[in-house]
């Protein structure tokens, strides 16, 4: 059996780290607080790409519930930093335009880099709204969302960077021109 | 009228500055934490100044799906802060920390990173700008200011403190050696007066932002959370970052909520700084029953 060992190489290069050294303890799967919702645990995710299968990695929910809470990193006894794996996972994903494990979790994450595109700051009143109008879930939190905004926790009006060029700029580097 | 105040102040007193980076939440969901951060620097004779056109940090989503994205972001921050000649540079969000922190690293350790930098907003990191989390405001000579000024002890406040994700972690980001600095922490709550308790749960995941994509796994993190503080007697949290904060007051089906204060609001209540009234107003649970139950209004 031949395995690809392409895919690997490229996390490696992109997140900085040498899964190599990963001996499946566990321990980065066990303290996730968010492994309930995953449909590869972190581990395994490291023992896909050991495997080459990059689409079901590329393709998976894991990579887009991941929070970055670092709580996994602590506990590695190898020190893999299975944070910056996923960042290099979901920019990979969103770069050969596979199928979006999580696409409200990825929507959140566009309309949120929109705002900052928009004026370098966020908005949230206009944020939210606009996340709960892409996933259909409008009037989820209305409730809360009014206690919030009545009790003065939301910003009624936004504030845009005075460079805002140099915001758009960094944009144009990072993504290319448009 | 701020503004007159803010300029009279300074030409009357030699206190230095702290600048400070906000962040997007200290000006609206975290607002209470901003209003109780400004009078907490009052009290030490300084005033805060912001970061003059500071951007977005990127947050999660920016690191989520573009890692250079992020880098310059933050990066274009530390470069306002380096061209505004300013030396130390506060932040307020646990999580606006661990990126500018993050970059800041990144930026000196990789030059052709710091090139992306220039290329995108004509000026390189030189690396002058010393990072410090808002509480280091306070550590050392000025803490005893705090400790002095306290003339409304919590008496009646038993809380769990409840660092989050990313107030210490990782410490090779954040610089913190982890155990002492929470201890100091532990130990500047108590000398307002309140009570605090031992629990497993301070650095256990609030959920972050799956809490509006993930609303039902959230609710049980949070709840979990939540039921062991009141297993183990606390009547309130303290929190550090303005995420876990609202994430704490607004989500959790099963456990009953807990008011969850951030530390510069118990020192505004402990020492019991103007405008207290204001910002206890602003909490998604309301703590006022606690607070005037055991007289601390």
């Amino acid at each position: 059996m031949q395995v690809d060992r392409s895919f690997i190489r490229e996390v490696e290069e992109r997140s900085g780290q040498r899964f190599g050294a990963c001996f499946h303890c566990m321990a980065c799967s066990g303290g996730c607080p968010v492994s309930d919702i995953m449909d590869y645990l972190p581990n395994q995710i490291v023992r896909m790409m050991q495997l080459g299968l990059r689409k079901e990695v590329l393709e998976s929910r894991a990579i887009w519930v991941c929070v970055g809470c670092y709580s996994c990193v602590s506990q590695c006894p190898n020190r893999i930093h299975i944070p910056y794996m996923m960042d290099a996972l979901r920019e990979l994903a969103l770069e050969e335009g596979v199928k979006i494990g999580e696409p409200d979790i990825w929507t959140f994450h566009r309309e949120f880099l929109k705002q900052v595109d928009k004026r370098g700051r966020v908005y949230e009143l206009e944020f939210m709204a606009r996340y709960k109008l892409s996933t259909m879930s409008l009037f989820s939190d209305m409730g809360s969302g009014m206690k919030m905004l009545l009790n003065g926790r939301l910003e009624l009006f936004p504030h845009t960077v005075k460079k805002l060029h140099e915001v758009r700029k960094i944009r144009e580097v990072c993504y290319g021109k448009k | 009228m701020e503004k007159n105040e803010k300029k009279s102040d300074l030409e009357a007193t030699p206190h230095p500055r702290i600048y400070y980076y906000p962040g997007c939440s200290l000006m609206s969901t975290a607002r209470d934490l901003g209003d109780s951060l400004f009078q907490m620097a009052r009290l030490v004779g300084s005033w805060l100044e912001e970061l003059n056109d500071w951007n977005c940090c990127g947050a999660s989503p920016a690191h989520s799906v573009n890692q250079n994205y992020a880098l310059l972001l933050a990066g274009r921050n530390l470069v306002l802060a380096e061209r505004q000649g300013i030396r130390d540079l506060f932040v307020i969000c646990p999580s606006c920390f661990v990126r500018l922190r993050t970059a800041e690293k990144t930026l000196i350790a990789e030059p052709d990173k710091n090139d992306l930098l220039e290329e995108a907003v004509g000026k390189r990191y030189q690396g002058s700008v010393r990072l410090r989390f808002f509480l280091e405001v306070g550590s050392a000579s000025q803490m005893n200011v705090f400790r002095e000024a306290v003339i409304n002890p919590l008496k009646g406040l038993k809380g769990v403190l409840y660092f989050g994700c990313l107030l210490t972690r990782p410490e090779w980001i954040t610089g913190f050696d982890v155990l002492p600095y929470e201890d100091e922490l532990r130990s500047f709550v108590e000398a307002l007066g309140v009570e605090t308790l031992d629990w497993g749960y301070g650095k256990q995941c609030c959920g972050a932002h799956l809490a509006l994509t993930k609303p039902d796994h959230v609710d049980t993190l949070v709840d979990r959370i939540r039921d062991h503080a009141r297993r183990v007697g606390a009547n309130c949290m303290i929190s550090f970052c303005p995420l876990c904060q609202v994430n704490m007051e607004l989500r959790g089906k099963n456990s009953e909520p807990l008011p969850v204060f951030y530390v510069s609001e118990l020192i505004g209540m402990a020492c019991r700084l103007p405008r207290t009234e204001k910002w206890i107003r602003k909490h998604l649970v309301d703590p006022r029953e606690l607070l005037a139950e055991h007289n601390l209004l």
